[in-house]
C-alpha cells in the first residue's frame, strides 16, 4: 500500500464518516430528548434520496430540487413523530419502540409500493461528481464537498443548540421533561423541532449519499441507519459531538478494514455491530456520554 | 375443580389429535402447509413472548436464532447426495459431508446451539438497558446473516440450501407447539416465572427484592433462544429451501406482530394471534400478486401486504396496546362461563 | 451488636453532592430515624446502603462485612430489605404475587426442578405460599390478596411494600417515608405496627420519615441531614432541642 493510496482511502473514509455523522446526529438528538431509538430515522434518510431523485427526474434543477427535498423530509420526520410517538409519550417504553419499528417498516414498504422495489439510478450532477487530480491522486469533488458541507452544518447546528431559544429548550427538555414543562417550555414543540433538525440533516446526508453512491432502493436506509445509531452509541448517545466522532470513527475504520483486509470485505456490514458490542462491553456510555443513573 | 380442568384439557388434546389425523389424511397440501406454519409461529411467538412479554427485555434477534436452528437441522438432515449437489461452488467441510441425522436429534441440537449462542450474546448484551439490548440483538441477527453468507463451505453462502428433507409434518409441528405451550405455562407459573415478571414490572424493585437480574435475564433469553432455534429448524425442514436472505428483520417483525397483537405476556394470546397472523399473511398474499379476473388482470403491488401489516402493528400499539389478551390467560372457568352466559370473553381476568 | 455501619459515604451526581461523609451505626434491635428537609439526601443514603447507587467515596459494612461494591440483590440476600418512597410495587401483578416474588431469593430448587414440579420444589412452593399468606394476614391485606396491586388504595400499597420487604427475611429493614400520605389514624397504627414487627421479626429498623409524631415516638436515635451533611445526631430529646436542627429543618418543614 502506497501512501497515495492510503490518502485516497483516508479521504474516502472521511467523506463516508461525514455522512454517518450527519445521520447519527438525528439519532442522538432524538435519543437525548425522548430516550427513544427512532428506528424510522434510516428510512427518513431513504425517503430523502427518493424526494431528490423525483425532483430532478421531473426536470427541476438540482439547486431547486435539493432544498425541496430537505423541506419534504423535515415534514416527513415531524409527521412520524406526531403519529407514531406523540400519543405514546407516557406509554411503556416497549410500546414506543414497537411503534417506532412499525413506522420504519411502514416507510420501507410504502417506498416499495410507491417507488417499486428495483433500484433506481440517482441523477449525478457534473459539478459534484467531477474527478479532480492532485498530483497522483484522483478524487471526486464530492469527496471534498461532503466533509466541507458537514463542517458547515455542524457550525450552524452548534449555534442553534447553544445560542437560540429553541436550542436551549432542547437541552432543558433532554435534562428533565417535568422541570422543563414547569419552566414554561412547550415540550411538544421542542420535540418536533428536534425531529425537524434531525430530519433536515438526514435529508442533506441522503442527497449527498445519493450523489456518492448513485443507486437508490427502498431498503437502502436500513444498514446506514443501524450503523449510524451505532456511531451515536460509540460516541456516547445523547452527545452531538459524540455522534460526530462516532460517525467519523466508523466511516474511516470501515473503509480501512476493506482496504487493508480484502478477505474481510464480506464482513463489512458485521463490522459495525462487532464494534458496538465491544464498546457496550467496555464503555457502555461511549466516548462522550455521561452516565445517567435513574433516580430511585 | 382441578379434576374437571384436567379432563377438559385431556379431551381437547384428544380432539386435536383426531383433527390432525384427519387433516393429515384428507386436507390438501397447501392447507397442511399453512397449519404447519401456524404451529411453528406459535412456537416462535411463545419464545419471543417469554423474552419480550414476560421478562420485559426488548430483544430483536429472533431471526438470528431461527437461522441458526434452520441451518443446523438442514445441514444435519440433508442426504449425502443432496449435500454434494448443493455445495457445487465449494465442497462442504469434510466433517459434515457424511453426517445424516434423524430429525429429532437434529432439532434438539438446533435448539441447543441456538441457546448456546443466545447465552453467549446475552451475557454481554443483557447487562445493557432496554434500547441497547434491542440494537445489540438486532445487530447480532445481522452478524449471523453476514457470517452465514460468507461461510461457503458450511452454509453454502448466499446460494442457500435446497432439497432439505421435508420432515416437518403436522405431528412434529403441533407436537412441539403443544409441548412449548405446556413448558411455558409451567415456567411462567413457577417461582422463576414470577421472577421474570417482576423484572418486567420494575427492575429496581426486583433486584431490591433479591432477584438476580442478570441471571434471570440470561435464563429467559437462553430458553427463548432454544425454542426459536427449534422453530427455525422446523421451518427449514418444512420449506425445503433456505438461504441467508430469508432471515432478515422482516421475520422478526412478523413474530413481534404476533406477540403484540396477542398481548405481550399472554400465552393464550400468542397462540390465537399466531394462527390469526399466519393465516392472514397467507390470505393477504393476493395483495402482492396479480389477480386474474378473466377479462383483465389487476396488477399486484409488491410490498402492499407488508404495508397492511405495519399499519396493523402501529394501530395495535397506538390504540389497543394490550392486544387481544393483555396479560390474561385462558382458563376453563372463564370459558365455561362464557358458554353458559354468553358474556363477553375474558373480562375481569386476573393475572 | 453492630448490624450496619457506614464510613464517610459520599454520593456525587455531577457537580451536586447529595450526601457527604455520612457515618451511620445501627445496633441490633434499634429503631433509628433519618430526617431532613426535602432534597437533603436521605433517599440517596438508602440507595447507597442497598447497592442501588455505588457511593463515590466511603465504605459500608454489614455485620462487619464490606458490602460497598455488592449488587443490590446480594445485599438483600444478606439481610437488608427496603421499601420505596415512591412505591415501586409490581403494579400489574396480584398482591400475593408481589409477596411471593420476594420469597424467590430463598428458593433452592433449580429451574428444571421447578419446571418438573419435583417434590422438593412443590414443598418450597407450598411453604412460600404459606409464609406469604401469613405476612398478608399480619399487614391486613389477606382479603385483597388476588387484587391487582396497583388497584389498592395508597395506604394498603404502603403496607404491601412492607410485607414484600419482610418476605425477603431481612435483619435490617429500611423504610423510606412509610407514613407519607397517611391520615392521623393510619399514622398512629403504623407507629405501633413498626414497633410490633421490630419485636416479632427481630429487626433493626432504619427509617426516613417526615411525620415528627412517628419519628419522636418510636426512634431511639435520630440522624439529621441538611444539604447532604449530617448536622446532628442524638436521641429525640437532644434533636428537638438542637439549635441547628431547629434552624435548618424544623423552621422549614410544615409537618413539624
Ligand atoms: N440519580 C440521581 N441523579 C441526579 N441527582 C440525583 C439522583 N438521585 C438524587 N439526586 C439528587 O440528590 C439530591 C438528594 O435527593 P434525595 O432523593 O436523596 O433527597 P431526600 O432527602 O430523599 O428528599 P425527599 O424528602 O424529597 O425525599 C436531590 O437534589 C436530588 O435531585
Ligand atoms: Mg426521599
Amino acid at each position: 500500500m502506497t501512501s497515495i493510496m492510503f490518502l485516497q482511502h483516508l479521504a474516502n473514509g472521511i467523506s463516508l464518516g461525514s455522512l454517518y455523522a450527519l445521520i447519527a446526529i438525528g439519532y442522538t438528538m432524538v435519543y437525548g430528548i425522548l430516550r427513544l431509538i427512532n428506528f424510522a430515522h434510516g428510512d427518513i434518510f431513504m425517503m430523502a434520496t427518493y424526494f431528490a431523485f423525483f425532483g430532478v427526474f421531473f426536470g427541476l434543477p438540482w439547486y431547486v430540487a435539493f432544498p425541496i427535498t430537505i423541506l419534504l423530509t423535515v415534514l416527513l420526520g415531524m409527521s412520524v413523530e406526531l403519529t407514531a410517538y406523540r400519543s405514546l409519550r407516557d406509554a411503556p417504553k416497549i410500546s414506543i419502540m414497537i411503534s417506532a419499528i412499525g413506522a420504519s417498516f411502514l416507510l420501507e414498504n410504502l417506498a416499495i409500493v410507491i417507488f417499486g422495489g428495483r433500484p433506481k439510478a440517482f441523477p449525478t450532477e457534473e459539478i459534484f461528481t467531477k474527478v479532480i487530480h492532485i498530483g497522483n491522486i484522483s478524487i471526486q469533488r464530492l469527496t471534498f464537498i461532503i466533509p466541507v458541507v458537514t463542517a458547515i452544518l455542524l457550525i450552524i447546528l452548534s449555534y442553534l443548540i447553544n445560542k437560540t431559544k429553541t436550542g436551549m429548550a432542547m437541552r432543558a427538555v433532554s435534562k428533565d421533561h417535568e422541570t422543563a414543562r414547569l419552566m414554561g417550555i412547550n415540550i411538544d414543540r421542542t420535540i418536533s423541532a428536534t425531529f425537524a433538525i434531525g430530519s433536515a440533516l438526514a435529508a442533506i446526508g441522503g442527497v449527498m449519499w445519493g450523489l456518492k453512491f448513485p443507486q437508490i432502493q427502498p431498503l437502502m436506509g436500513v444498514m446506514p441507519g443501524l450503523k449510524c445509531f451505532i456511531a451515536a452509541v460509540i460516541g456516547g448517545i445523547g452527545s452531538i459531538t459524540g455522534a460526530v466522532i462516532g460517525g467519523f470513527f466508523l466511516g474511516v475504520s470501515e473503509i480501512m478494514l476493506v482496504a487493508f483486509f480484502q478477505s474481510m470485505t464480506g464482513y463489512r456490514d458485521a463490522f459495525a455491530f462487532i464494534i458496538l458490542i465491544i464498546v457496550l462491553l467496555f464503555k457502555p456510555t461511549g466516548i462522550m456520554g455521561e452516565k445517567i443513573s435513574e433516580k430511585v | 375443580m382441578m379434576k374437571r380442568d384436567y379432563y377438559l384439557t385431556s379431551i381437547s388434546l384428544v380432539l386435536l389429535v383426531i383433527f390432525l389425523y384427519f387433516a393429515d389424511m384428507y386436507m390438501d397440501a397447501y392447507i397442511i402447509r399453512i397449519l404447519n406454519l401456524c404451529a411453528i409461529y406459535t412456537i416462535l411467538g411463545l419464545s419471543m413472548n417469554l423474552i419480550n412479554g414476560f421478562t420485559g427485555l426488548f430483544s430483536l434477534g429472533h431471526a438470528g436464532f431461527m437461522a441458526i436452528g434452520a441451518y443446523t437441522t438442514a445441514i444435519l438432515t440433508l442426504s449425502v447426495d443432496a449435500k454434494v449437489q448443493n455445495f457445487f461452488l465449494e465442497p462442504i467441510a469434510a466433517p459434515l459431508a457424511n453426517v445424516v441425522w434423524p430429525f429429532f436429534p437434529a432439532l434438539l441440537l438446533a435448539g441447543i446451539l441456538s441457546a448456546l449462542v443466545g447465552f453467549l450474546i446475552g451475557a454481554p448484551a443483557l447487562r445493557l438497558k432496554g434500547d441497547y439490548l434491542a440494537i445489540a440483538t438486532l445487530g447480532f441477527a445481522e452478524i449471523i446473516r453476514v457470517v452465514f453468507t460468507n461461510t461457503q463451505n458450511i452454509t453454502n453462502g448466499a446460494l442457500g440450501l435446497k432439497r432439505i428433507p421435508p420432515y416437518t409434518n403436522l405431528w412434529w409441528s403441533f407436537g412441539i407447539a403443544v409441548f412449548t405451550v405446556i413448558f411455558m405455562a409451567l415456567l411462567i407459573n413457577s417461582s422463576y416465572g414470577r421472577a421474570f415478571k417482576a423484572i418486567r414490572e420494575d427492575e429496581i424493585a426486583a433486584e431490591s427484592m433479591g432477584i438476580n437480574l442478570f441471571k434471570h435475564k440470561v435464563m429467559s433469553f437462553t430458553i427463548g433462544a432454544f425454542f426459536a432455534g427449534v422453530g427455525g429448524g422446523l421451518l427449514g425442514n418444512l420449506l425445503g429451501t433456505i438461504d441467508p436472505a430469508m432471515f432478515r428483520f422482516t421475520l422478526t417483525f412478523n413474530i413481534l406482530l404476533i406477540i403484540v397483537l396477542g398481548g405481550m405476556g399472554s400465552i393464550t394470546g400468542t397462540v390465537i394471534s399466531a394462527f390469526v397472523v399466519t393465516i392472514s399473511l397467507e390470505a393477504l398474499r393476493f395483495l402482492d400478486q396479480p389477480i386474474d379476473l378473466g377479462l383483465f388482470v389487476i396488477p399486484g403491488i409488491a410490498g402492499m401486504r407488508m404495508v397492511v401489516f405495519s399499519v396493523l402493528l402501529m394501530l395495535v400499539v397506538l390504540f389497543y396496546r394490550h392486544g387481544l389478551m393483555g396479560t390474561n390467560e385462558f382458563s376453563w372457568d372463564k370459558f365455561l362461563k362464557v358458554l353458559r352466559f354468553k358474556r363477553p370473553l375474558l373480562k375481569g381476568g386476573k393475572n | 451488636m453492630e448490624m450496619l455501619r457506614t464510613e464517610n459515604i459520599t454520593m456525587q451526581f455531577g457537580g451536586l453532592t447529595a450526601v457527604k461523609d455520612f457515618n451511620l451505626k445501627l445496633n441490633k434491635g434499634e429503631i433509628v430515624a433519618l430526617i431532613g428537609p426535602n432534597g437533603a439526601g436521605k433517599t440517596t443514603a438508602f440507595n447507597m446502603i442497598t447497592g442501588v447507587y455505588k457511593p463515590t467515596k466511603g465504605k459500608i459494612y454489614y455485620k462487619g462485612r464490606d458490602i460497598t461494591q455488592m449488587a443490590p440483590h446480594s445485599i438483600t440476600k444478606l439481610g437488608i430489605a427496603r421499601t420505596f418512597q415512591n412505591i415501586r410495587l409490581f403494579k400489574n401483578l396480584s398482591v400475593i404475587d408481589n409477596v411471593l416474588i420476594a420469597n424467590h431469593l430463598h428458593v433452592k430448587s433449580n429451574l428444571f426442578e421447578a419446571l418438573l414440579r419435583v417434590p422438593k420444589y412443590k414443598n418450597e412452593d407450598r411453604s412460600m405460599m404459606k409464609k406469604s399468606m401469613e405476612l398478608l394476614e399480619i399487614v391486613g391485606l389477606i382479603d385483597v390478596k388476588d387484587e391487582k396491586s396497583s388497584s389498592l388504595p395508597y395506604g394498603m400499597q404502603r403496607r404491601l411494600e412492607i410485607a414484600r420487604a419482610l418476605a425477603t427475611k431481612p435483619e435490617v429493614l429500611l423504610l423510606d417515608e412509610p407514613a407519607a400520605g397517611m391520615n392521623p389514624k393510619e399514622t398512629e397504627d403504623l407507629t405501633k405496627f413498626i414497633k410490633k414487627i421490630r419485636d416479632d421479626f427481630d429487626l433493626t429498623i432504619f427509617m426516613i420519615e417526615h411525620h415528627m409524631q412517628v419519628v419522636m415516638g418510636i426512634s431511639e436515635r435520630i440522624y439529621v441531614f441538611d444539604y447532604g451533611i449530617t448536622i446532628a445526631h442524638g436521641n429525640p430529646n437532644e434533636i428537638q432541642n438542637n439549635q441547628r436542627v431547629i434552624e435548618a429543618y424544623l423552621g422549614v418543614d410544615d409537618n413539624a
